[in-house]
């Protein structure tokens, strides 16, 4: 096939769709669906930028996060798939992205959005992660603004606040 | 729609038996690539590395994510296990430790999550940590065609840099790795720049001991030839003999005059040659534990 109709279930929303065969899952939700929160950056799954949450029943959360670069929309139909545009409700930040404010753990921003969705990940498997394994779940994601730092910290004030409302 | 173009242009099949999947692999042989887990081969398509006219992709096929753990049968990964379900695979953490340390270090967690252990074997980098770990460990490649399934040892499966003993026709069902006895011990090491790096250099070893007696063993290294390799030479010295310092200091020298590493973005030849025997001789402490 060259082009295949399939259905995306992106933050809950339901896209019935039609995709060529050779475009991958970052091309689909941000040019087809003009979902720009979704970074295309490296292409090649070294920078993280385009990391996306996808549900999968094998793992203990319920979800899993890949590089959306990597996956061939194509074979994704019927995948339910969560970007960091889906994280606000109702007007109101995820702890995630309130942490990453407070702390200043943004500089350009363009990795910004698969570093939250890598930290989500991260403390919805573990609220209580400590520093060494935040900093070791963070592989993958890469900030060349090198504000690590403070996005280690945001992480640990987010899972503050995520262990206190569990 | 798409206005920039990624990857070039294919045409997609998703079989949806394996059946069906050896039947495309034989209509079309080398006009097509096939697809698991999309971590290496997606990376070549959007390099231009290859250009298949067609894309075999496994992942509708289903049931292919097994890995299961028998006395009689050993390890077998069916070919979409990912490398995530490996380490999460408490039995493999303990009685394939080198496997597993592979598959740990792999990328990154995303990586992990989508990249196949059988994929890995097949990519046949030099540096691919699951190679190296899988030539320690000994086993086999599961190929199906047409004309049925065969078994080809991983000893005999890496021929040359990027090339391995596959068919065009043939597909990668599962990896066989054999028993493991109670006395039989392995580990895997890397050294990388940061963690998230490729291996300048990797070496994993499986150890059956007698006490301190080394009864067999089977020793590989990554990263210091065009593909992963047993160091045959260690061996000899190794088996049935006691494992000492100064046998280790001697396998050990022995390691870094038999790789043959090359110059790269990663490492120098040099440097390859120096570390190997260093971290052979680590690998074989961390699989005894002194």
């Amino acid at each position: 096939m060259k082009k295949r109709a399939i259905t995306l279930f992106i933050n809950g929303d339901e896209y019935n769709i039609t995709v060529d065969a050779d475009e991958t899952l970052t091309q689909v939700i941000r040019n087809q669906l003009n979902l720009t929160d979704l970074k295309h950056c490296c292409g090649r799954g070294e920078c993280g930028a385009c990391t996306v949450q996808v549900e999968d029943d094998r793992y203990p959360t319920g979800k899993k996060i890949i590089n959306s670069c990597l996956s061939l929309a194509a074979m994704m139909d019927g995948k339910r798939i969560y970007t960091v545009g889906g994280l606000e409700k109702g007007g109101t930040l995820h702890p995630v992205q309130e942490a990453f404010v407070e702390q200043g753990a943004v500089q350009c921003g363009f990795c910004s959005g698969g570093m939250i969705m890598k930290t989500v990940d991260i403390l919805e498997n573990n609220a209580k992660a400590g520093e060494a394994e935040i900093r070791e779940g963070l592989e993958g994601n890469i900030c060349r603004c090198t504000g690590y730092t403070k996005i280690v910290e945001a992480a640990k004030q987010a899972g503050k606040v995520m262990a206190a409302g569990k | 729609m798409s206005n920039s173009r990624i990857l070039p242009e294919f045409e997609l099949l998703a079989p949806k038996t394996m059946s069906e999947a050896v039947d495309m692999a034989a209509r079309y042989g080398d006009r097509a690539t096939v697809l698991a887990g999309g971590t290496d081969v997606i990376i070549m398509l959007e390099k231009n590395a290859v250009k298949p006219e067609y894309v075999i992709a496994l992942g509708e096929i289903p049931d292919l994510d097994y890995i299961t753990y028998s006395k009689a049968d050993g390890l077998t990964i069916g070919a979409l296990a990912t490398a995530y379900q490996l380490v999460q695979d408490k039995k493999v953490k303990k009685k394939y430790p080198a496997l597993w340390q592979a598959a740990a270090s792999l990328g990154s967690p995303q990586i992990r999550n989508a990249a196949t252990i059988v994929g890995n074997i097949l990519r046949a980098s030099p540096s691919g940590d699951c190679c190296c770990a899988m030539l320690a460990l000994g086993g086999s490649v599961v190929l199906e065609s047409t004309s049925g399934r065969r078994e080809v040892s991983i000893d005999d499966f890496f021929i040359d840099y990027g090339k391995i003993e596959r068919r065009e026709d043939e597909i990668a069902v599962e990896l066989k790795l054999p028993p493991v006895e109670d006395a039989s011990t392995s580990a895997f090491l890397r050294m990388t720049r940061m963690t998230f790096d490729l291996s300048k250099v990797s070496a994993a070893v499986s150890l059956q001991m007698s006490g301190k007696k080394c009864k067999a063993v089977r020793m590989a290294m990554g990263a210091v030839a065009p593909t992963a390799i047993r160091i045959k030479k260690a061996e000899t010295m190794l088996e049935g003999v006691t494992i000492t310092e100064k046998l280790l200091s001697d396998v050990a020298a022995t390691v870094s005059r038999q790789v043959k590493p090359i110059d790269d973005v990663r490492s120098t030849a040099d440097y390859r040659r120096e570390v190997s025997g260093v971290l052979a001789k680590r690998v074989i402490k961390a699989a005894c534990n002194v």
